[in-house]
């Protein structure tokens, strides 16, 4: 594992500068006007970030609501009980509730489980492996489908968060099965 | 759906507001209008004319408790001051002071960055510098319908830091974008398609032979995998923009954009993400493994369904390409 471990991280770090880099080279191989195409390209930029403007207002700020409310801590203490009958921790409960809503969010109950149980327990581990496997889901719909004004989303939502909640599930039995029971 | 969810992220939010607050008035947590007891020290004396004067506060952690209800305790002795004023001696807490529950969040509803409350006697006589201390009872601001107060609040917080994020994505969004433009001009981004064309067919089965969409999506499943955030998202946003060029319907996503969302959601991750590795630190080298075959997992099962959703009537039916015949109904059966 070791060994693969360290080329994927050379790897990670030395293909974004041989990327911008290379682009370019190439480019100009192939007798591009390389300045010029990167000026008319780079000029979408800005119209593309302010696209995303009011789908990104939209999902944030309904999220921050829903976060500012207390809804947490309802909803954890109504499912508790029901979750530790199914052998699912409780403690995981607000981290599996807003990890597909803010991914700073999720990051702050990641660390404030770090503080809480220390970082060897096995809770923090269910929640490393929960964050690192699951994406900020509203997030990416906003930005991806607000970068080319889809508004009507069909299916995206439920795709999404059904890969999410199966993530999130198996993440917290394989974490159990791999380093002993909570 | 997202209608559906949006909306009831909002209701949610004012009905579980409501019902904190009223649970905690019911419990009366804040303890609105009763009188905290103190004890006050002037360490450099009081006299009758000033309008100023700096004052150790110090609060008895039983009575603390037994006050407020709960098992949090006072520091032994906190800086402040106190300011005369027509309404009465005001009291103020330092600003930095760290506070037991629930004063922070007192603090943060009495209207300043530190947390003050009027004193229960409406003179203070004059005391020398080191003179033993007073005893007194502080009565701190209401507060009421804190979370109320703090929904609205989010909304503009919140409000505000979604502009702040699309507009740090202007310089990675035009970097990128313009590295693009010149792999396109060089004919790369064709070649690549062709390439990663037959590995890439299975799920997207509606883009044309050679489209270049290929090639970004590619690239942009490529940046995920290797925890490339910064470039994922540029590599994404040209993905689907190339999908749109093939969307009859432009403001309804189609089965390539969904799938595309899909699997970016559930995308393998064989570098963890750089925010996991700041907060768990080296703790996240025993995580690979799992995340590993988790997301590899859930990939599976991501674009496993949709898939199948994609194929259930009512999404069936608003597929922008859909049979000329369906097509009809697409405007209201979409959502």
């Amino acid at each position: 594992m070791s060994w693969f471990r360290i080329f994927i991280d050379y790897f990670a770090i030395f293909v974004l500068p041989l990327m911008i880099v290379g682009l370019p080279l190439y480019g100009l191989i192939r007798g591009v006007k390389v300045y010029e195409e990167f000026v008319e390209g780079a000029k979408e930029g800005f119209r593309v970030a302010v696209m995303i403007i009011p789908y990104l207002v939209a999902i944030l700020f309904a999220i921050g609501m829903f976060r500012a409310s207390g809804a947490m801590d309802f909803l954890v203490e109504t499912l508790e009980p029901v979750l530790g009958a199914l052998g699912f921790p409780p403690e995981m409960l607000p981290m599996a509730i807003i990890r597909p809503l803010t991914g700073s969010g999720s990051a702050a109950v990641v660390a404030e489980m770090v503080a809480v149980f220390g970082e060897d327990s096995i809770l923090v581990k269910m929640a490393g492996v929960m964050f690192g496997s699951t994406e900020t889901t509203f997030y990416i719909i906003a930005v991806y489908f607000g970068a080319v004004n889809v508004k009507k989303t069909r299916h995206a939502v439920p795709a999404g968060l059904t890969a999410d909640i199966f993530a999130m599930i198996f993440a917290v039995y394989l974490v159990q099965w791999l380093f002993g029971s909570a | 759906m997202l209608n559906y969810i949006w909306a009831g992220l909002l209701i949610a939010a004012l009905a579980f507001a409501i019902v904190s607050d009223l649970r905690d008035a019911a419990s009366d947590r804040f303890r609105n209008d009763a009188s905290l007891p103190i004890l006050l020290e002037y360490p450099e004396g009081y006299q009758d004319e000033a309008r100023r004067v700096p004052v150790h506060i110090r609060i008895d952690a039983e009575t603390y408790r037994a006050f407020y209800g709960v098992a949090a305790a006072p520091d032994s002795v906190y800086a402040g001051h106190v300011i005369r004023t027509q309404a009465g001696v005001r009291l103020f807490f330092a600003g930095d002071a760290s506070l037991p529950e629930p004063l922070p969040r007192i603090r943060e509803f009495s209207g300043g960055d530190a947390l003050q409350g009027t004193l229960d006697q409406e003179n203070l006589s004059s005391t020398p510098a080191g003179a033993p201390v007073t005893a007194t009872a502080v009565r701190f601001e209401p507060v009421r319908f804190p979370h109320l107060q703090d929904i609205a609040g989010a909304a503009f917080d919140f409000a505000n830091t979604a502009v702040q994020i699309a507009i740090g994505l202007i310089g990675v969004l035009a970097l990128f974008l313009g590295l693009l433009k010149i792999a396109e001009a060089g004919g790369l981004i064709r070649q690549m398609s062709r390439i990663v064309e037959p590995l890439l067919r299975p799920f997207f089965p509606g883009i044309p032979k050679g489209h270049p969409a290929f090639a970004m999506i590619v690239l942009n499943l490529s940046a995920n995998v290797l925890g490339l955030g910064n470039a994922a998202t540029p590599l994404g946003i040209k993905a689907m923009e190339e999908l749109q060029t093939l969307n009859p319907v432009k403001d309804t996503a189609t089965n390539p954009m969904v799938m595309l969302l899909a699997m970016n959601t559930a995308s393998v991750q064989l570098v963890p993400p750089a925010l996991l590795v700041a907060v768990i630190g080296l703790q996240v080298n025993e995580l690979i493994f799992p995340i590993i075959a988790v997301t590899g997992a859930s990939l599976i099962v991501a674009v496993g369904t949709a898939w199948f959703l994609e194929r259930v009537p009512l999404w069936k039916r608003s597929d922008p390409n859909a049979d000329p015949g369906d097509s009809a109904e697409t405007g209201e059966a979409t959502q």
